[in-house]
């Protein structure tokens, strides 16, 4: 505190490090307006954020369709291992949906009485950046299935549930 | 993506690179060369070498069409020549080192055999088969005679009963040839006698009721007729009543030529000019003379009217003089009529034998005679022998060699023949050794599965009731066992010496444990009945009979008769719970020629009689199902029974074992039963369907009634049925490279029709092939084959929905055509195409959509003609099934399932296609010497295989029968599941093991890093 005050001399023009006003007078002052100011932005930026992350798994698309063509048609440890990871990631996204756009969540004014009702992981919350990011998570789990009909694992075939195919014994006995 | 297809084809290709492996050859398989059951008296032949050294063979001429020598030592065959089916053997003689033979209508083909080794030195077609002429029997009108006067080794050769012909011993060409002159006369001649002056020709010229004797002459030097005569007899039964006799004297070889007429021996001394009157031997009747073979000694047997046989002798004289009367051997209740044969020992003295059985002493006797011992007066030595007759049945011919170690002393061998096809070898009352030549006529034969080894023989069931103390004692005693347990344990686990699929599994010879499977299942017992009244129990280890029995006659005992095995079911087997057993359905002709149906219910273990008739290992006695023939038999599965049901000609059925359960088993489900049946006589059989009464009818018995006939067009002969094998379908549907499916058409009663067309009373003009319904009649599938040389000889096989046939295109269809071989496949599936099912298997029979089908079919130029053909079975049918042929090379061959496969595209196969591992159409089937499951065995004739499951799905077990045995194992689809021998189970266990050291290393120092992270890290 005694430094600050004993040498005004030619660094008095350089912004103070954040978090540090330049005179707490001030910061009282002018609290209310710039406060109000700043939460809107920071508003803003958590919402930009929000939509970001909602859309990030359709930014990876390219990258991993990139990947899946790289790693092969064959059944492999490598290809079978990004396969798992493309089917996987969705659903494991979507679980922890609700608490990845929790830190999204705007930030409940102290006045707004509604608002501080409002729970950060409660599904309503955000929900236009929700269904967008369900919509991208969809679009790559569908990129693991398109990846897994190409590799035949998916049973679309009748040939894959014939081992279930059960049959009775006929109403005529033919002796031969 | 395609190169990685192309790397999984290549795999697969190197992966199915199928062959045996040498170090299994003679250890999966066994093959037993056998000769058939002889025809005729065995001969002793005795070859002196070129150091005085003798070596003798057994020859004979058997009903297999085969001539074999045998080993006097140890009854291994020496060597045999197998001769065509159209080719029979009609005469066969020895002389010093070689054989010659005359075989085909009339003698139409001249071999010249080495008798120690059987390589064809010569051989001559006389005259074409179509100008033979058929005699019966068939030996008549053919005679060998070989030129003893000098070295020159040339051959006489009777044929058609009227030419003679001289043929070269070194170049085997004909020297000249001399044919009867008026052909078309009424002698036959039968016997051709040597002599340096002439050639006697003799035969029987028909006159009225009886024959008369007429002789001919001929020059040896250029085939003159020397001098022609008849003989002044009346004979009435053959030529098989002529004698000749003949004796080397000092003025050279004198013959005398001996008939029974009028029960007196008449003889008339042969010369060239043939002048001699027949004289007539004074003194005893006689009712029959026998042909010893001792005719160039002089010597024969006649059995007088109280049926005492007498060796009467060609004396110094020129006179035929009674030698020797066999005592005792007038006809008695006490023993059986005399076997009389003759035989040489080393320095050429003749010998005779004697041989009957006695009832008193349950044992067979023989009395030898040495004519030249005893200073020319004769000596008898006599042994008696136990010959077992109820496991051989009754002796049938007899051939004698025997020595003369020391003064009145006479070691004999004797080799028997007997009624079951049996080849004995006796020396003295020794018995050396046993060839059971009647496996080469195997008419029904059937692998059965033998029960789990008893390794803990704990009492199950009796725990409840014991004491505690008994308990202890009995659990102690158990456990007595177990350190030998550890041990054995460790042993394995530490030097891997697990069953190996492919080492041997044959038990060790001095084996006396229980019979029981090996750890694959590779190991079963064979049954197999043939023909000639016997039933055998064969170990599929490595081919030892382990047991057989003797088919008894029932009523016909007295009249005599033949049993004829017909059907072999396993009605149950050791999954059921207890030993295994089969019925034997067979059809007894008895020589009053009526036809029973009998059935034999045994144990196939041992060979017991279940049904307990049998007294011990007497005969085995059979129960009389039907007093007539039989249509059918089928085995009839209801639940855990099984009984077979059999149809005779009334079409009654009729039940065996035949117990009031299986009446009413059978009565629940008789309205829902459905049989195709071939009826109709020779040449004009039909296919008809049939139903069986729901009641009984008044007879007691329900009765099938037909519904329907396959409408074939009238000319049309129904040859034979094929039917699939009772197995498992592990998969219902073919799935295609895009998981699209071809369902199966598996209607269960679809059977595979084989039929020739022919016009009336001539030769067929083309083979059918049909694909019918059993149930409704209705013809599937059609195809029309030739039929070459005017036979039908299409053979099939059928499995699940896969049909292969096999048959000669001779080319006349189409000038274009080449002649060759075909095998034809085809599969039928479901519906018009793929995903189209109609549930075939469990459809009613008189649903519409049985008859929705596609099929599939492609047609290959096989390698060769086949006797046989067959499917590989396995136990669950998951695995590929292989075709399995007896080619007419004498080799078993398998012929894989994927290039057979109808569906072959032909084009270059698309990636789709490659994922089912099709590979492009290639007309012609590859001929694999790899595939060859009889590597370099010869394995004659081989009529029908048959072929089993193991325990392990992917082994297949192989029996083929024909003239030989030969059995097997093929894994279609390699042993996929047993680990490959050439696994390195050390390599495993150590990694384990060294893994777990590695753990046991790191825990603590991991535990104690942990500890210490806790305490400083932050």
């Amino acid at each position: 505190m005694s430094t600050t005050t004993l040498e005004p001399s030619k660094w008095k023009h350089l912004p103070p490090p954040p978090g540090f006003a330049q005179t707490p007078v001030a910061t009282k002052t002018s609290g209310k307006v710039s406060s109000s100011s700043s939460a809107a932005s920071y508003a803003a930026l958590k919402e930009k954020r929000a939509w970001d992350f909602a859309i990030s798994p359709a930014k990876s698309l390219p990258m991993q369709a990139f990947m899946l063509y790289m790693s092969g048609g064959g059944v492999q440890i490598f290809s079978m291992g990004i396969v798992f990871m493309l089917l996987s990631s969705p659903f494991k996204n979507l679980a922890a949906i609700n608490s990845a756009f929790a830190p999204f969540a705007p930030t409940p004014s102290s006045h707004d009485k509604t608002a501080s009702q409002v729970d950060p992981k409660a599904f309503t919350t955000l929900p236009l950046q929700k269904i967008v990011y369900i919509i991208c998570n969809l679009l790559t789990l569908a990129l693991g299935l398109w990846k897994c009909r190409s590799m035949g694992l998916l049973p679309t075939g009748t040939g894959d549930w014939l081992a279930f195919e059960t049959r009775g014994s006929p109403p005529e006995i033919v002796l031969l | 993506m395609l190169t990685i297809v192309r790397f999984l084809w290549a795999s697969f290709a190197i992966w199915t690179a199928y062959a045996l492996h040498p170090s299994e050859a003679g250890v999966v398989d066994w093959h037993k060369a056998l000769l058939g059951v002889p025809l005729t008296r065995p001969d002793f032949h005795r070859t002196t070498g070129a150091h005085g050294a003798t070596r003798s063979v057994v020859l004979t001429a058997t009903s297999n069409n085969v001539i074999g020598a045998v080993h006097p030592e140890n009854g291994t065959v020496a060597w045999r020549y197998l001769f065509e089916d159209r080719d029979p053997v009609v005469g066969y003689k020895a002389y010093n080192d070689r054989l010659a033979t005359l075989s085909g209508p009339g003698g139409a083909t001249f071999r010249i055999l080495d008798v120690n080794s059987g390589h064809l030195l010569h051989e001559l077609h006389l005259h074409s088969a179509d100008s033979g002429r058929l005699f019966e029997p068939v030996n008549l009108g053919v005679a060998i005679a070989f030129d003893d006067s000098d070295k020159s080794k040339d051959t006489f050769v009777l044929t058609n009963g009227h030419t003679l012909r001289r043929i070269n011993g070194k170049s085997g060409d004909i020297v000249w040839g001399w044919t009867s002159p008026d052909q078309t006369s009424l002698v036959v001649y039968s016997k051709v006698v040597t002599t340096s002056d002439a050639i006697y020709l003799i035969g029987l010229a028909k006159s009225f009721a009886s024959y008369t004797v007429h002789v001919s002459a001929i020059s040896p030097d250029n085939g003159e007729l020397l001098s022609d005569a008849d003989v002044p007899s009346s004979i009435i039964n053959g030529p098989q009543g002529l004698i000749v006799v003949s004796h080397e004297g000092t003025r050279g070889k004198s013959v005398r030529l001996a008939w029974l007429e009028q029960a007196r021996i008449h003889s008339v001394a042969l010369t060239p000019q043939l002048k001699d009157k027949p004289t007539i031997k004074k003194g005893s009747a006689y009712l029959q003379v026998h042909d010893i073979g001792l005719q160039e000694k002089g010597l024969f047997v006649a059995t007088k009217e109280d049926g005492s046989g007498r060796v009467i002798r060609f004396s110094e004289d020129g006179a035929l003089k009674v030698f020797w009367e066999f005592a005792d051997s007038v006809k008695s209740p006490k023993y059986t009529e005399s076997t009389y044969a003759g035989g040489l020992d080393k320095d050429g003295w003749p010998y005779i034998a004697r041989v009957y059985w006695s009832h008193v002493f349950r044992q067979a006797s023989a009395h030898v005679l040495a004519p030249h011992l005893a200073e020319g007066k004769g000596l008898v030595t006599g042994f008696t022998f136990p010959f077992e007759t109820q496991k051989h049945g009754i002796i049938a011919n007899v051939a004698v060699d025997a020595a003369n170690p020391e003064e009145f002393r006479v070691l004999s061998r004797l080799v028997l023949t007997t009624t079951t096809g049996a080849v004995q070898l006796w020396q003295q009352d020794q018995h050396q050794w046993t060839r059971e030549e009647s496996l080469a006529d195997i008419r029904v034969a059937e692998m059965v599965e033998l029960p789990e080894p008893q390794l803990v023989a704990s009492q199950v069931g009796i725990e409840e009731t014991e004491s505690f103390g008994a308990r202890l004692r009995r659990q102690l005693a158990d456990a007595q066992d177990f350190p030998q347990y550890a041990i054995n344990f460790a042993k394995r686990f530490a030097t891997g010496s697990y069953a190996s699929a492919s080492s041997s599994i044959a038990p060790a010879s001095n084996d006396t444990s229980p019979l029981s499977r090996d750890t694959f299942g590779f190991r079963k017992i064979i049954v197999a009945a043939t023909s000639h009244g016997k039933v055998f129990g064969i170990d599929s280890a490595n081919g030892e009979i382990i047991w057989s029995r003797v088919f008894g006659l029932g009523w016909a005992a007295e009249v005599g008769g033949r049993i004829f095995p017909l059907k072999i079911f396993t009605t149950r087997t050791v999954s059921d719970g207890d030993t295994p057993q089969v019925v034997i359905v067979g059809q007894r002709k008895a020589d009053n020629s009526l036809v029973d149906t009998v059935a034999f219910h045994i144990d196939a273990l041992t060979g017991e009689d279940v049904s307990g008739t049998s007294i011990g290992q007497d005969i085995l006695q059979g129960q009389d199902v039907i007093a007539g023939a039989l249509v059918e038999a089928y085995l009839f599965q209801d639940g855990p029974t099984k009984y077979v049901v059999l149809l005779d000609e009334y079409l009654q059925v009729h039940l065996f074992p035949d117990t009031p359960e299986n009446a009413d088993s059978f009565h629940k489900v008789a309205p829902s039963i459905h049989l195709p049946l071939r009826t109709g006589t020779a040449g004009s059989h039909r296919l008809g369907g049939h139903k069986v009464s729901p009641e009984k009818e008044f007879t007691g018995r329900h009765i099938a009634y037909p519904i329907w006939t396959a409408s074939l067009p009238p000319n049309e002969d129904v040859r034979s049925i094929v039917t699939r094998p009772h197995e498992p379908v592990a998969s219902l549907g073919k799935v295609l490279g895009n998981r699209t499916t071809l369902y199966k058409y598996l209607n269960p009663g679809v059977v595979v029709v084989l039929t020739s067309t022919s016009t009336p009373s001539g030769p067929a003009t083309s083979c059918g092939v049909y694909v019918i319904d059993g149930t409704k009649g209705t013809i599937l599938y059609h195809a029309n084959l030739p039929a070459a040389g005017g036979v039908c000889d299409v053979k099939a096989a059928f499995t699940e929905n896969w049909l292969v046939y096999h048959y000669y295109d001779d080319g006349s269809a189409n000038a274009d055509q080449a002649k060759s071989y075909r095998m034809v496949s085809l599969e039928f599936y479901e519906g018009s195409g793929v995903d189209d099912k109609t549930s075939s298997s469990d459809l009613s029979a008189y649903s519409n959509d049985t008859t929705r089908i596609s099929v599939y079919e492609q047609s290959y130029v096989f390698p060769r003609g086949i006797s046989t053909i067959t499917t590989t079975s396995t136990k669950f049918g998951i695995t590929v099934k292989d075709i399995l042929v007896a080619g007419n090379n004498h080799q078993v061959q398998s012929f894989p399932r994927r290039f057979l496969d109808p569906r072959r595209p032909n084009r270059k196969p698309t990636a789709e296609e490659q994922e089912e591992w099709l590979i492009q159409y290639d007309p012609l089937l590859p001929d694999d010497p790899k595939r060859v499951l009889s590597h370099r065995y010869q394995v004659a004739r081989i009529r029908k295989i048959i072929t089993s499951p193991a325990l392990l799905e992917s082994t297949s077990l192989v029996f083929g029968y024909g003239v030989d045995l030969f059995f097997t194992r093929v894994a279609p689809s390699k042993t996929f599941d047993v680990l490959n021998e050439n696994f390195n189970k050390a390599q495993l266990v150590l990694t384990v093991a060294g893994l777990a050291l590695a753990i046991v290393i790191t825990k603590p120092m991991v535990r104690r890093k942990r500890l210490r992270e806790r305490w400083y890290a932050s």
